[in-house]
């Protein structure tokens, strides 16, 4: 039971951060910050450059 | 001297990409430009202090009274995700310079298995505070410092003349475990 609740709790703060993260507002300059990733075989990772690619169904 | 050992030991000896092969997603994909690495390693060793700070006061003070240790994996990973949401929160807000910098990387350290590797490495060698503090801070060292001289030997071999079928990633599998051996052969330094 105490289980359950600290994890509810944790996951309770990770979801709040996570929202308010989200509605702040990028900083002036910074809207368009890329990684400079090359890309590796991992293409279900969101910084692959095939993401980034016009009509990729990735 | 047990503290420089360790400390000389996490970055060089038991170097966290080229011994115990973690964080091995940022080494090969954020490596390619020298000031990438550099911000990248910045980055991780901010999150990997923070977050080594933040479980081991939650192991002591919560998992460990409760008698629930068993629960430091699940507990581990949403705290640091947590420390990353606050990080990348209060670094937008209040250090625009910085955000510009390293906050491009703070979602990728989320699931960088090299800080929940420092966090639980922590808990099972049984690090008192400060330990915990120069393990953390070592490790992250090495890890950047990895990323930092495999940036520039990419950075090179971009510009050699490289075999067509080695180009790319597989002269970077190459170079890397040629690092790994380098690094194996500090074994007996400490």
């Amino acid at each position: 039971m105490e289980a359950l609740l600290l994890i509810a709790i944790l996951a309770g703060v990770y979801a709040g951060l996570y929202v308010l993260n989200h509605k702040t507002p990028i900083p002036k300059g910074c809207e368009d910050l890329t990684v400079s990733c090359g890309g590796c075989r991992l293409t279900s990772c969101e910084r692959h450059p095939t993401h980034l690619m016009e009509g990729s169904k990735i | 001297m047990e503290l420089l050992a360790l400390f000389i030991s996490a970055v060089f000896i038991n170097n966290v990409i080229l011994s115990r092969f973690l964080g091995i997603c940022p080494f090969m994909g954020v490596s390619r430009k020298t000031s990438s690495a550099l911000g990248m390693g910045g980055a991780v060793t901010f999150v990997m202090v923070g977050a080594s700070l933040s479980t081991f006061a939650i192991y002591h003070l919560v998992l460990d009274k409760m008698d629930l240790q068993f629960m430091d994996l699940i507990v581990f990973i949403l705290v640091i995700a947590s420390f990353v949401q606050l990080t990348e929160l209060i670094i937008k807000r209040f250090l625009p310079p910085l955000y510009r910098s390293l906050g491009i990387f703070l979602p990728l350290i989320t699931t960088n298995c090299a800080v929940l590797f420092v966090a639980l490495q922590n808990i099972s060698q049984r690090f008192n505070l400060v330990e915990t503090i120069v393990f953390a801070i070592a490790t992250s060292a090495g890890f950047t410092l990895v990323l930092f001289l495999f940036s520039a030997i990419r950075e090179r071999l971009d510009l050699a003349d490289t075999p067509l079928p080695f180009k790319g990633n597989p002269i970077a599998m190459i170079v890397a475990a040629l690092m790994a051996l380098a690094f194996s052969g500090l074994a007996g330094l400490v």
